[in-house]
């Protein structure tokens, strides 16, 4: 599903032409199968959101390749990287980015908007969607009247709701209390099993990696670490 | 994304600071309506000129001369044969004008004509027929009026010049003139003519009167003899003053005209005309001199008046920018689900051409009430406070379609390039700092 080769990445900080150079990713190799939940772990600064950032297409790879799903994406325009974000990818963020001025109707319906749907079909599947979880009676309230946990769910359904194989899933438990961060797990958990949904989970939190097939660590931009813990079950 | 859910979308932004929307959307009213109005003060100027000019002449009507000498039946043959000319027109004036009914005179513009060309030309008749008859004549409109009684000794002192001319119409004929004999008396008012011997006179017979002429000021008190008895005229002159009978002008034709089918033709058969060494004068070619100047003022006009839409349109880019800073948290997230820039930038760019809508909208609606207010009040204030009437017809502000479309254009033109810049600026959210909240 997901392959990564040779990917270095640094960042430059200062002005143009006299710029810094940080070095944050080393020769980083990843293969992610479909239908695995992914756990990536290090501590802060170590690199593991870039290499999520790099997959995700928010920003370019200097070396190396990302292949997902087949596609070579390193070398990707920026319009080219909506379109297939929207078509490939779902995205579970630490703060959830619900836009504010839009219900939790309007959120999840927000990627059939983009893609063009039309307004029945929209209709029923977001309705659906929000009822897959648990957030039916929800579906006017804006996301300043939601609690973090429904908040989290809210962004899950709309991660879900163009099906895609591929869900990027950066610090998802990080905002929720240790209860919404439970039922959040058994629910990733639950679409991998049920509907074979490929995670890529950064995480920092050993308890939350626990969930996935494997765990990889990144240790000051060095992909040291890489640990089975469960089999994926097909 | 469906352009439906873009102006949802964008319908919902534009909900969030209302106040400065509405602001800035009449702020583009006031630059729409000062450039419409504006510009319409050129447009109504220009307007009562062209209505001026027209009123005197038609506009399918080419006058024709020789460049030396007078126009002859034989140019008269020649112009008939031009591609386009519908008529032609030619008069012979005679320098005997008076005519009498009883103890009522006037002194008439007498002429012939051909009378089947006039037809042809437009000349209709409110009463009557064509002359057959050497002695029958078509009179004008006004012709009665013009005839009146000898006006005693004092008849008009101490009358202002409206009283004066109501005074007149008490001594002008009041009863049918059709088919009643008048008696044309062969001298003239012209003093360079000096007819020795007694003043001989014809009978002639009215057998038409022509209709009432389109343009209300219009006073028609022409005659129309037969081509016969201004031949008879000319004859009887001559003998009493040799001048007459060896006057070119009086042979050949005083007056040609080339009519056309319609105005678009004036242009081609005034150019066929000039090839074959005629001078020609038409409306059209003094108006086009005229348009020249007046579109220079016009354009002169709309340039100031851009300039307010100008400003105007800083707001909008002010507007838009701010939109921009502060919905860049909302376009990162979009941008990280998927919307395309193209997508981002359509929904900014729709936003500011929504503000230019309205602002255009409103501008033209204020600046046609300002418009109408202004012509009918401004003859009122004058009347009021300056005790002038101003001329029939007049207009300070004048608004055709055309100049409609040049403001909406300019206006949405303008609104489009200052919401472009924010639209672009749109695009470059980077995903990464608007999600951090960093932007």
């Amino acid at each position: 599903m997901i392959s990564v080769s040779n990917l270095s990445y640094a960042f430059k900080i200062g002005k143009k032409g006299k710029e810094n150079i940080v070095p944050v990713l080393h020769d980083v190799n990843l293969q992610v199968a479909e239908g695995e939940i992914v756990a990536v772990v290090g501590r802060s600064g170590s690199g593991k959101s870039t290499l999520l950032n790099l997959i995700s297409g928010f920003i370019q790879p200097e070396v190396g390749s990302i292949t997902i799903n087949g596609t070579n994406v390193s070398k990707f325009s920026e319009s080219k990287w909506a379109e297939f974000r929207l078509n490939h990818l779902g995205f579970i963020f630490q703060s959830f980015q619900l836009i504010p001025s839009m219900s939790a109707f309007e959120n999840v319906e927000l990627p059939l908007v983009l893609k063009g749907v039309n307004v029945p079909e929209r209709k029923k599947r977001t309705e659906e969607m929000l009822k897959r979880v648990g957030l039916e009676s929800f579906q006017n309230h804006y996301p300043g009247e939601l609690s973090g946990g429904q908040q989290q769910r809210v962004s899950i359904a709309r991660a879900l709701i163009l099906n895609p194989p591929l869900i990027l899933a950066d610090e998802p438990t990080g905002s929720l209390d240790s209860e919404n961060e439970k039922q959040l797990l058994c629910f990733i958990k639950e679409l991998n099993e049920n509907y074979g949904i490929t995670f890529l989970m950064i995480t920092h939190d050993h308890e939350v990696a626990s969930i996935a097939h494997r765990k990889v660590e990144i240790i000051d931009g060095y992909l040291r670490e890489e640990r089975i813990l469960h089999e994926v079950q097909r | 994304m469906k352009f439906k859910d873009k102006h949802k979308f964008v319908r919902s932004n534009m909900k969030k600071n209302r106040t400065r929307l509405w602001m800035t959307i009449l702020a583009s009213t006031i630059g729409c309506a000062f450039l419409i109005m504006l510009a319409s003060i050129g447009f109504a100027i220009h307007k009562t000129a062209v209505d001026d000019v027209m009123s005197f002449r038609m506009v399918n009507e080419i006058q024709v001369q020789k460049e030396s000498g007078m126009m002859t039946e034989n140019d008269v043959m020649k112009l008939e044969q031009i591609k386009g000319v519908k008529a032609v027109t030619r008069k012979k004036y005679t320098p005997a004008n008076q005519l009498s009914i009883d103890e009522f005179n006037t002194f008439a513009n007498v002429m012939s004509a051909h009378m089947p060309s006039e037809e042809k030309a437009g000349f209709e008749l409110d009463k009557g027929r064509m002359p057959k008859n050497k002695n029958e004549i078509v009179v004008g409109y006004h012709f009665a009026e013009d005839l009146r009684k000898d006006q005693p000794d004092n008849y008009l002192e101490g009358l202002s010049e409206e009283q004066a001319q109501e005074k007149m119409k008490e001594l002008s004929y009041k009863g049918e003139l059709l088919n009643k004999t008048l008696t044309y008396h062969l001298k003239t008012d012209n003093p360079d003519i000096k007819i020795e011997g007694p003043v001989q006179t014809v009978d002639v017979k009215i057998v038409g009167i022509g209709k009432k002429p389109a343009r209300e000021w219009a006073h028609d008190n022409s005659v129309f003899i037969t081509e016969d008895l201004y031949n008879e005229v000319i004859s009887i002159l001559g003998k009493q003053d040799p001048k007459i009978a060896s006057a070119d002008e009086l042979k050949n034709y005083g007056e040609v005209k080339a009519f056309t089918a319609s105005a678009d033709d004036v242009k081609e058969v005034t150019d066929r005309i000039e090839k074959l060494d005629y001078m020609t004068y038409s409306i059209i070619k003094e108006l086009k001199q005229m348009n020249v100047y007046f579109t220079l003022f016009k354009a002169g006009l709309i340039f100031i008046g851009a300039i307010a839409v100008l400003i105007a349109s800083i707001g909008i880019f002010n507007t838009m920018t701010m939109a921009v800073t502060e919905r860049s948290q909302d376009i990162g997230i979009m941008k990280a689900i998927g919307a395309t820039p193209k997508t981002v930038k359509r929904i900014f760019l729709l936003e500011s051409a929504y503000i230019g809508l309205w602002g255009v909208g409103l501008g033209t609606l204020l600046a046609y009430i300002t418009s109408y207010g202004v012509n009918f009040a401004l003859p009122i204030i004058i009347e009021q406070f300056v005790n002038e009437t101003p001329p029939e017809g007049f207009m300070l502000s004048y608004i055709p379609w055309s100049l409609t479309a040049i403001a909406v254009t300019i206006c949405m033109g303008v609104t489009l390039l200052s919401g472009w810049r924010p639209a672009a600026k749109a695009t470059t959210v980077d995903v990464l700092k608007a999600l951090r909240r960093d932007v």
